[in-house]
């Protein structure tokens, strides 16, 4: 079988039709020629049976008056058939009475070869016996032997007309097969055909021709049908293609574009970066030599306000009673003017200081900095100062951060209108920052005012009701900002205020701050 | 050497036997050849067809009659009891025609002979055959004898002896006047056929 599969399909189709021609003729011959060879070999039993009875008969007469000749003479008759090669009469003591030889010269058949059927067949022969039967009594036996090779000659020459048909009709089978397989294979071959060039050719163009309306007619069919989608698919694939490469091609264009322009914001940002460097330096400059100013200024203004206040302090005690009450008056007011003005001096020095003069940096604990600090301040009694939360160890300038509190804590007792004033320090950690704050219930500010209260000179009251230089805050700022933190403020008026700050961890110690106050503190 | 010794046993028990068969053979001779004529006239039946009126009733048997001095003996020992075409055969054995018209209960003895189907006329009766066949010759009654002539003297079938072999010879044209059937299978085998000429059967 596996042969047949790997052949071409007009050879399958020719090999099949004979294969099948083959068979049918074979069996066809094989049962004829079996069907012939029983008929014949049934014909010849009936036939030499019936010889066999006319033998039979006439030997009756002659076995019953024991006439040996006259059977003989009977049996001679049997001359006429040239197949027989033997009969011979048994009396009815099974012993031989009369013969008949053909050409052999003796066949000895014994009585003990009789058969019930009435005939054998051995060694090429057909041997038939009949008993004689004379009224009602058995006689004697006729025996007949029959050549089979007649009839074996003529089954032989049946057989080879038999092949000779079968070879010949063969012959003409495979004529017509390879004839009509045409038929079936036709359109299956001019189908791979078409199939092959489209695959080759990747040509979905490419039609097969429908010539039948069988199944291979709908393969064919169902065939078009899909190359003409493939086609479709194919066109639109192309299509689909295109537009792609157009929109890459515009993208590109698109990017080209914009990296030209960035390269160009580039350079700009670039330049105004130098710019910028530029200026910076130009403003740091310009900023020392600003910070150095106001510490020369305010240093030199010192000195002779130191006189000023001098001589009025003389004034005050050596005139006392020359000046009249007016007189005392203006000389104080002028006292509480030099001292405004020595303040106010001391905070630009203050102020310039931060960020010009660097003192060492410390290990500061604030749970011990910051109640020494409340204390300094010196609160009236309507307000406590209560420190909330656990406060870091942090590493900084300790007199900067002891004027951050202090100014802050200071302002909140200043301000403070309630009669039961209450201010609370707070300290969270946040991500990279410690927030501090710094909560009152005093007066409150005006939202308007959160930006302008940091900055230098500025104050909400006037001054003669609160004595203020306006420069706590900004210097606080300063501080600060200094660290890297940031400072805002939270309020209602009327409720109070909050004053947050924040001072980077990095800046102003490790991680591990709070334990550190810990190990301080048990110390 | 087995083949030879084998062959001359054969050969030894063939003359053996040979010389008792013929020594019983010299003093049972005839009655070897009477038993065979005995078989024979139970043959005769078989191949004879009787007219009707000799067979009507079935159940009656077929009588083979013997006439004259009886040479048979015991051989009809062998067949007596066989039927012949489905009948039972009996055997009646009648004195001479001689002493039958001497005696004075001839006449039922002489219609008894009539009856018979096959009368065997022995050769103690060879004067009286002609005289014998007359008187059946209108009963259909199949005559048979063993005596030269007695085919010429109206009789049916004769046994003659050819190398000593049981022979017989039919007269056609008796049997015919008996209206007897013979069949052709029996003519066959006869050694002699006599068919009388039309003028001597005038004559008789």
């Amino acid at each position: 079988m596996s042969i047949l599969q790997n052949m071409a399909i007009k050879h399958k189709l020719v090999s099949i039709i004979m294969l099948a021609c083959i068979t049918a003729l074979t069996l066809a011959g094989a049962a004829f020629i079996g069907w012939e060879r029983s008929t014949f070999r049934s014909e010849m039993v009936r036939s030499l049976s019936t010889q066999a009875e006319m033998i039979a008969e006439n030997c009756k007469a002659a076995l019953a008056f024991q006439d040996a000749e006259d059977a003989k003479k009977t049996l001679q008759a049997l001359h006429v058939d040239a197949s027989i090669v033997f009969g011979c009469v048994y009396n009815k003591d099974n012993k031989l009475f009369a013969t008949y030889y053909r050409d052999y010269a003796e066949i000895k058949v014994h009585p003990s070869d009789f058969q019930e059927t009435g005939f054998s067949f051995a060694k090429g022969f057909l041997t038939v016996f009949k008993p004689i039967v004379l009224d009602g009594e058995i006689v004697g036996t006729v025996c007949l032997r029959c050549d089979m090779s007649p009839m074996y000659a003529m089954l032989k020459r049946n057989i080879s007309i038999i092949v000779a048909v079968l070879l010949l009709s063969s012959l003409a089978a495979l004529l017509v097969s390879a004839r009509l397989q045409k038929v079936i294979s036709g359109p299956i071959l001019s189908l791979a055909q078409v199939a092959k060039v489209v695959s080759e050719k990747k040509d979905y163009s490419t039609r097969a021709l429908k010539q039948n309306n069988d199944e291979v007619g709908s393969l064919i069919e169902a065939f078009n049908e899909m190359l003409e989608q493939i086609q479709y698919r194919d066109l639109e694939l192309t299509d689909a293609k295109e537009q792609l490469e157009i929109r890459v091609q515009q993208r590109t264009a698109e990017l080209t574009t914009a990296n030209e322009q960035l390269t160009t914001e580039v350079a700009i940002r670039k330049k105004a970066e130098e710019r910028q460097a530029e200026l910076l330096k130009q403003l740091e400059s310009t900023n020392k030599e600003l910070n150095d100013f106001a510490h020369i200024v305010s240093h030199d203004l010192k000195a002779p306000l130191r006189g000023i206040k001098t001589l009025a302090n003389w004034i005050s005690t050596d005139y006392a009673d020359k000046l009249d009450q007016v007189g005392r008056e203006q000389i104080d007011l002028l006292l509480g003017r030099v001292d405004r003005m020595h303040n106010l001096i001391d905070g630009v020095l203050q102020y310039s200081r931060v960020g010009r003069i660097k003192e060492e940096m410390s290990q500061v604990n604030l749970n011990e900095l910051v109640p020494d600090i409340i204390d300094m301040i010196a609160s009236p009694d309507r307000v406590t100062v209560t420190v909330e939360d656990e406060l870091p160890v942090i590493e900084c300038e300790k007199t900067r951060i002891t004027q951050v509190f202090q100014n802050l804590l200071s302002n909140a007792v200043k301000y403070m209108d309630k009669p039961e004033g209450q201010v609370k320090i707070g300290c969270v950690q946040e991500d990279e920052f410690w927030k501090f704050s710094v909560a009152d219930n005093g007066p409150g500010i005006e939202e308007r005012h959160f930006e302008k209260i940091f900055q230098i000179f500025q104050t909400l009251s006037p001054r003669d009701e609160v004595e203020s230089t306006g420069i706590g805050l900004t210097l606080v700022k300063k501080i600060v900002e200094m660290y890297g933190g940031r400072i805002w403020v939270e309020s209602k008026v009327g409720k109070g205020s909050t004053f947050f700050f924040t001072l980077p961890k990095q800046k102003v110690g490790g991680k591990n701050a709070k334990l550190q106050a810990s190990i301080v503190s048990r110390r | 050497m087995k083949n030879k010794i084998s062959k001359f046993i054969g050969l030894m028990t063939v003359l053996i036997a040979g010389t008792i068969t013929a020594g019983r053979g010299a003093e049972s001779e005839s009655s070897r050849e009477y038993q065979i004529k005995a078989a024979f006239l139970y043959n005769f039946i078989k191949f004879v067809d009787w007219p009707e009126e000799k067979t009507t009733d079935s159940n009656e048997p077929t009588i083979i009659g013997i006439i004259g001095k009886d040479p048979f003996g015991d051989a009809f020992e062998p067949v007596k009891d066989k039927p012949v075409k489905d009948r039972k055969i009996v055997i009646n054995r009648f004195k001479g025609l001689e002493e039958l018209k001497e005696s004075p209960e001839k006449h039922p003895q002489i219609e008894a002979i009539r009856k018979c189907h096959l009368l065997f006329i022995c050769r103690s009766e060879k004067q009286k055959f002609k005289e014998t066949i007359d008187l059946v010759k209108d009963r259909s009654v199949l005559t048979v004898a063993d005596s030269e002539g007695f085919l010429e003297s109206g009789g049916i079938i004769n046994f003659t002896m050819e190398e000593k072999k049981v022979c017989f010879e039919i007269n056609v044209t008796a049997a015919k006047r008996a209206k007897l059937e013979i069949r052709s299978q029996l003519l066959k085998l006869a050694k002699r056929i006599v068919e009388e000429k039309p003028s001597s059967e005038e004559k008789n």
